[in-house]
């Protein structure tokens, strides 16, 4: 793959956390490579608790890693910035801010003036479809338009990469397919480049050009699956059988994944 | 199918509302006391054992607050213990408010503190008062002294708590965007800790009115702690009832004014206390 052009390197990426039981260290994942193209839309999935979530916290800086390089537009990432959004898993607004409020909040941070915030506030409002909403206060809203404005609230940086932290877990079945297919429709005018992590294949298939599949922990990539399925993709190409065969596919690397984690754990005496 | 004559409710709906309920409850009590008292001064008993001596009836406190308010002794006093409290419980507040910051921000601070709020937390204020009166006399000072000793810790250490537990993905959220240390301070620490610092000051005007009693109780010239030593000294139940009445309706009043700027301040705390409480749903 060309590294040159791309949008995100990531080369041989290590981190292991200090162990709380025992001496010593838990690895957590080691030599993580891939290179995400500009606009590209990544899914990144895998069995739980194999570190996807701190492997997308340290992507932002959030964290800190041991070993290895995190490159954005050749840059080295050290120090979460505006030039990252970051969706995080519940949605985490500020409940004393209002819709509009907690929109802005990162040009606030970024010193830019209220008024001006506001005025550049209303397309992003649009684009999540809350228009209507602005004066709401977080309490007052149902999950799913919780985490449009979490979404709108990364978006309004205008990040060089969007990083997506299983935003849409908690929402239910029929939300989650609603803001998937809006997803897809805001990526088609935003164009970010998107990292997204799930824990749902149907979902990561269906929005991802690339699927990355991590394995158990201590965590690599077992795969880097492509996409083919042309865009737009309605809701329906779910149940096309090109789907549902790299979904197959997934499934089968995922299972094997957690059936060698278990077998582990039980020699360890976990389970 | 017979049809159910609609009955009217024996209580109209604008009284049984939670509030009227408890209204109609003390006024209930209050003739109650009254008209004990009336039944007992017909009995040989109030003579014999002078009860006018230990016991006033309502109607009775009612006509002496009119005297000492006429005479303007309420207002003096009155006037003293208030100032006691608003000066007590301001330091309070100026003192309590950054220690417990600085507690919660600086772990070395903290190890350096704790023991000593530990240790002056657990010591009652009444014990203190006393040996503050023999350093500082009599008078407004060492009263607001001991009125400060009783309000400042519930209000350091909740606002220790407060800004111990405000919420980690919240402080995530303004790192995600590349925010200071002072703007995580002020657009999140101060929001998310307010509603456990007033909790702070509502406990706080509880003990601080105590405070101002067992000052004046101790040593003073005047006040309403005063006033009800001086006339229970003197087996006159009336004043004494007058100055408890006015230390009860002022504590429930501040109480409510704290309240209301809970409300104010974080309107969405208690939405959020509802659903931790009643474990609701958004629809």
């Amino acid at each position: 793959m060309e590294t040159s052009a791309a949008k995100l390197v990531v080369q041989n990426l290590r981190k292991s956390f200090r162990s709380q039981r025992s001496e010593g260290s838990i690895q957590v994942f080691e030599g993580i490579s891939f290179a995400v193209q500009p606009s590209e839309f990544i899914s990144l999935v895998g069995p739980s608790g194999c570190g996807k979530t701190t492997f997308l916290r340290i992507l932002d800086g959030l964290i800190p890693h041991d070993d290895g390089e995190i490159l954005l537009d050749g840059k080295t990432i050290i120090k979460p910035g505006p030039d990252k959004g970051f969706v995080f898993q519940d949605s985490s607004l500020l409940p004393w801010r209002t819709v509009m409020d907690n929109i802005i909040l990162g040009l606030e941070l970024q010193g830019a003036g209220k008024r001006e915030a506001r005025k550049k506030a209303e397309r992003y409002i649009a684009l999540v479809g809350l228009a209507g909403f602005e004066h709401h206060y977080p309490h007052e809203l149902s999950g799913g338009m919780q985490q449009r404005v979490n979404l709108a609230r990364a978006l309004i940086v205008d990040p060089q990469v969007l990083l997506m932290d299983e935003p849409f877990a908690s929402l239910d079945a029929q939300t989650r397919e609603i803001m998937q297919a809006e997803l897809l429709k805001m990526w088609n005018q935003t164009k970010k480049t998107v990292i997204f992590v799930t824990h749902q294949i149907e979902e990561a298939l269906y929005l991802a050009d690339r699927v990355v599949v991590f394995s158990a922990r201590p965590a690599s990539i077992r795969e880097i699956v492509k996409v083919g399925i042309p865009r737009p993709r309605s809701l329906s190409v779910k149940r096309s059988k090109e789907f549902l065969d790299l979904a197959d596919h997934v499934w089968g690397i995922i299972q094997e994944e957690v059936l060698k984690s278990m077998g582990r754990e039980r020699e360890e005496g976990v389970l | 199918m017979k049809a159910v004559a609609k009955k009217e409710p024996l209580v109209p709906a604008w009284l049984r509302s939670s509030r009227m309920i408890g209204a109609c409850s003390v006024i209930v009590g209050i003739a109650i006391w009254q008209l004990a008292y009336e039944g007992l001064a017909r009995t040989h008993y109030y003579e014999a054992y002078a009860i006018h001596h230990f016991l006033a009836s309502p109607l009775q406190v009612i006509q002496t607050f009119g005297e000492l308010y006429r005479s303007g002794e309420l207002l003096r006093h009155s006037y003293f213990s208030f100032l006691e409290f608003v000066y007590g419980f301001s330091l309070a507040i100026v003192v309590g408010i950054p220690i417990g910051f600085m507690m919660a921000a600086q772990k070395k601070i903290n190890y350096y503190l704790d023991p000593w709020v530990s240790c002056i937390y657990a010591t009652p204020t009444v014990a203190l008062a006393p040996i503050i009166m023999v350093w500082f006399g009599l008078g407004i000072f060492p009263n607001s002294l001991v009125v400060f000793l009783g309000a400042v810790f519930p209000i350091l250490l909740n606002t220790y708590t407060g800004i111990k537990s405000v919420r980690e993905n919240l402080v995530d959220v303004v790192r995600a965007f590349g925010g200071s240390p002072l703007q995580l301070f002020f657009k999140v620490m101060i929001p998310d800790a307010t509603p456990a610092i007033i909790a702070g000051l509502r406990l706080a005007v509880g003990r601080a009115v105590i405070s101002v009693v067992v000052a004046e109780l101790f040593g003073a010239e005047a006040g309403l702690g005063f006033m009800v030593y001086f006339y229970s000294q003197r087996f006159l139940p009336g004043p004494v009832f007058v100055g408890i009445a006015v230390l009860v309706v002022f504590g429930i009043l501040s109480f409510m004014a704290l309240e209301k700027v809970q409300g104010w301040l974080s309107p969405w705390y208690t939405y959020q206390l509802r659903r931790e409480v009643h474990g609701m749903e958004m629809e």
